[in-house]
């Protein structure tokens, strides 16, 4: 009994941190996934990262990516301070310890492989057969 | 001063001495027909017509003797002496290339003494040739590799080198084609006789003796024959190789192909090595009839032409400038320009690489859309007979043929450039016969010597008439040969000199004694045009005027007569071809297309031989073959064509020649009387030609670049370089002024 009590509970939990009925039929729909937990910060791409220790190690602490992404979004839209504490390297969230900046290291870019803007090495042999490229009118 | 025939009369007069004393000595019996020679080759009994090599009838037994210096198509040297063999009750190992066998002999190819002898010859010659096999070009294919390891002993006894060092030559720059590393070199002399013997010309030599001997030209000068590319082949080690080739593949990662060549109407047969989709090098392939194992330098280094400027993509005309677009949209272009003409004005012309399916598929289109004209680039007169014959307008004789002919005479023809192999034939029969060779037209160098006749109508009109001196030697000649080139058929007065040289074949061979023998012979330079007469197709673009044509497929129609200003100039044109050359210029759709060693195709050389060409290499991009191209074209113009399959157009082909279902063949022509009847029902005023009987090339300069594919090569580019500045060059023999 104190179970069910306890299942309807969550489900309470869960309904009303997603927005409701429909926020979170939203959110089972683009993430596959129902959870309830708190928000530990947000970094400046809009992904917001929660933790709730009620589920099992690996499953506490997860991302919600912003609405921007659709659904299409990648885990590497995590920058790599995030990366840390979402991947247990260290239980302190960047909110809580900012890593040191430095002027060197660049803005977090996404892995765009399969995308319109993904990186294509271009070839460095000559090719085998040459073209023929007809001559410009002169008019 | 090459000619063996002379020897040969010696001999004759020898035999017939010796005929004399035997009929004196054995009576009244008639002289019997030579009889064979019992040899014993390792015990095993072997007959041999006297006369022949011990190596021959040991090869006769099976036995292979290893040799360098000895070739089969070449003189005997007998200067490597690998080619050692026991002989019994001969106190000495002989050289089996050399010695003519004697009843009875018997011959050791596997004896302790043979052996010793070959370990002997082969530390000789390794005492001072490069140990550089991985980084030479032979490697793989190299005659004293294979030589060394089957017959040569593990180990050397010449230690010295390794404080002396080995000899070192000098390299000799002998032209863009033939790379020389003269240290390799082990002096066998095949290359030398080849050029003496073969190509007809005398540069190469060897100065120096014993460690001293060099193989070369002496002064530095090109190796200036258009047959040179062969000593390649010959050259048994690594001194002579490919220039274009070096360094760029191996022989066991190349696979061979064996195809035929388009460069000329001879079709010589060749192999086509191929590696990762790509054309390496161009081989000969053994074919007694045509090219026995030569084949001319256009043929051999034209491929690097094959990757250069070619067709890969669809384009089409956008406001006077060629765009690059796909398939689909060319062929609705094409579509939309159809059928804006009236179809009887759709007009087609075949280019001198055009292969017999492309242009029965072309045909077969453009009749079908309503169009009737179909011609080839080369001019053929039509006045008489015609093409209506084929004895009119191919090789009668046959390559092979030219072997037996004791009179030949040229008109208006340099075979030495139009036909290398040809040439090659006509200087091998001068070599061993008594050939007498004429010359009507200019007085080119041809490597042997004529009779030269002039270059003016008079000359021939004297020939046609009997009154010229030359006519008695043709007259009592048993096989004459009459060989006309197609440069001076291209004029509008080309049907008088046509008819006259038909009359000079016509009055011979009424009085010829083998009646089976062609005299007349038409020597083609495209190697499309025999195919093309052949399926239909008239010679010549000027029908195209005449016809005021408004739109006209080119199908690699690249010699530059068919251009804006000759034809109607609202008319469309539409190419399909591989190269970027005149037709593709002057083009509203181009379509691109397969080159020859991308296709598996039919030509036909000017013996009137079908050959068959295999697929080396896929086309280039978007390119595809000629005759799918054409096949899709016309399902989209609404005429679908009933083939499906590259059988069924040859199918189609049998239907219209029977000769198209046999390859490799030559099929008599006859009719040549009836041929000449036709022509002189119709009897023309015999007019006065005025310009000189001349052929278009004169000089090699002018052999290299005569078609899409060698206008396209750098190597070609670089040997007209060399010949103009060998022309400088004050040691080089010059070619004689035209």
């Amino acid at each position: 009994m104190a179970s069910i009590i306890k299942v309807i509970g969550n489900v309470r939990r869960i309904i009303s941190h997603n927005n409701g009925i429909i926020g979170s039929f939203l959110k089972m729909f683009r993430h596959d996934d129902l959870k309830w937990g708190t928000l530990v910060g947000e970094d400046k791409y809009g992904n917001k990262y929660y933790e709730n220790n009620y589920y099992f190690f690996g499953k506490n602490r997860w991302v919600s990516y912003p609405q921007s992404s659709g659904f299409d979004f990648d885990a590497s839209e995590i920058p790599p301070e995030w990366h840390r504490w979402m991947h247990y390297m260290t239980d302190d969230p960047p909110t809580k310890v900012p890593l040191p900046q430095r002027k060197w290291m660049a803005d977090h870019t996404m892995n765009l492989t399969g995308t319109s803007r993904e990186y294509v090495p271009y070839s460095t042999t000559r090719p085998k057969i040459q073209s023929w490229v007809p001559p410009k009118s002169s008019d | 001063m090459l000619r063996l025939w002379p020897l040969r009369q010696v001999a004759k007069v020898q035999n017939v001495l010796g005929g004399l004393t035997q009929i004196a000595t054995k009576s009244t019996q008639p002289a019997p027909a030579p009889e064979l020679v019992e040899v014993f080759i390792d015990d095993k009994q072997v007959f041999v017509e006297p006369g022949t090599t011990v190596l021959q009838a040991c090869a006769v037994a099976g036995v292979e003797i290893p040799r360098f210096c000895y070739h089969d198509r070449l003189s005997i040297a007998g200067n490597c002496r690998m080619c050692l063999v026991e002989v019994e009750r001969s106190p000495k190992p002989v050289a089996s290339c050399a010695m003519p066998v004697m009843k009875g002999m018997k011959v050791k190819t596997d004896s302790p003494m043979t052996r010793k002898a070959r370990e002997g010859v082969m530390e000789f010659l390794l005492m001072n040739h490069p140990l550089d096999c991985p980084i030479c070009d032979q490697g793989g294919e190299c005659d004293l590799q294979d030589q060394s390891m089957a017959f040569g002993s593990d180990r050397s006894r010449f230690t010295d080198n390794a404080f002396t060092g080995k000899r070192a030559v000098e390299d000799k720059n002998i032209g863009p084609l033939i790379k020389t590393i003269m240290t390799r070199c082990i002096q066998c002399t095949r290359c030398i006789r080849f050029a003496s013997e073969i190509a007809g010309v005398d540069d190469l030599g060897t100065s120096g003796r014993g460690t001293d001997m060099q193989v070369g030209t002496y002064v530095e000068k090109m190796f200036k024959s258009e047959l040179s590319g062969n000593v390649i082949d010959l050259c048994p080690v690594g001194a002579l190789t490919s220039k274009p080739y070096a360094f760029t593949a191996r022989p066991w990662e190349i696979r061979k192909v064996e195809s035929i060549d388009v460069m000329d109407a001879v079709g010589s047969n060749i192999v086509v090595g191929m590696r990762t989709n790509e054309v390496m090098r161009v081989l000969p392939r053994v074919n007694e009839d045509i090219n026995e194992e030569w084949i001319s330098d256009k043929t051999r280094f034209a491929y690097d032409g094959l990757k250069r400027q070619r067709l890969t993509t669809p384009f089409i005309n956008v406001d006077g400038q060629l765009v690059p677009t796909d398939w689909e949209t060319a062929f609705v272009k094409v579509a939309e320009k159809v059928k804006k003409v009236d179809p009887k004005l759709i007009a087609g012309v075949a280019g001198s690489t055009a292969d017999a399916e492309a242009m029965v598929c072309l045909k077969d289109m453009i009749n079908r859309l309503g169009g009737e004209l179909l011609c080839t680039e080369d001019s053929f007169p039509l006045n008489r007979s015609g093409i209506d014959f084929r004895s009119n307008y191919i090789f009668n004789t046959t390559i092979g043929g030219i072997e037996q002919a004791d009179v030949v005479l040229l008109i208006g023809t340099n075979p030495r450039l139009e036909a290398p192999l040809i040439n090659a034939r006509i200087r091998k029969t001068w070599i061993h016969s008594e050939v007498c060779v004429g010359v009507l037209g200019a007085p080119v160098d041809l490597s042997y010597e004529y009779q030269y006749l002039g270059d003016s109508f008079i000359v021939l009109k004297d020939l046609a008439a009997g009154t010229h001196p030359m006519c008695k030697a043709l007259a009592s000649a048993n096989k004459p040969m009459i060989i006309l080139g197609t440069d001076c058929l291209q004029g509008t007065e080309n049907g008088v000199i046509y008819n006259a040289v038909k009359d000079i074949a016509e009055r011979l061979r009424k009085n010829l004694k083998h009646k089976d023998w062609k005299i007349f012979n038409l020597l083609q330079k495209n190697a499309s045009q025999v195919g093309a007469l052949d399926l239909g197709y008239q010679p010549g673009v000027s029908g195209l005027k005449a016809l005021q044509a408004e739109l006209i497929f080119l199908l690699g129609a690249d010699a530059g007569t068919v251009s804006k200003d000759k034809i109607n100039p609202s008319s469309s044109v539409i190419y399909i071809g591989h190269h970027g050359d005149y037709g593709a210029q002057i083009a509203d759709v181009v379509l691109p297309a397969a080159a020859y060693t991308e296709k598996d195709a039919i030509y036909v050389n000017t013996e009137g031989r079908v050959q068959l060409a295999r697929q080396a290499v896929n086309p280039p991009g978007m390119a595809r073959h000629d005759w799918k191209i054409i096949r899709a074209l016309s399902e989209i113009l609404g005429v679908a064509l009933p083939y499906d399959k590259l059988a069924d157009v040859r199918a189609r082909l049998g239907e219209i020649s029977p000769t198209f279902d046999q390859p490799g063949q030559v099929n008599e022509s006859g009719f040549e009387a009836q041929a000449y009847q036709l022509q002189t029902e119709i009897k023309d005023p015999i007019v006065n030609v005025n310009t000189a009987i001349s052929p278009t090339m004169l000089k090699l300069k002018d052999f290299y670049m005569t078609d899409p594919i060698s206008r396209a090569s750098l190597t070609m580019a670089k040997c007209i370089q060399a010949c103009k500045e060998s022309e400088k060059n004050p040691y080089s023999k010059q070619e004689a002024k035209a």
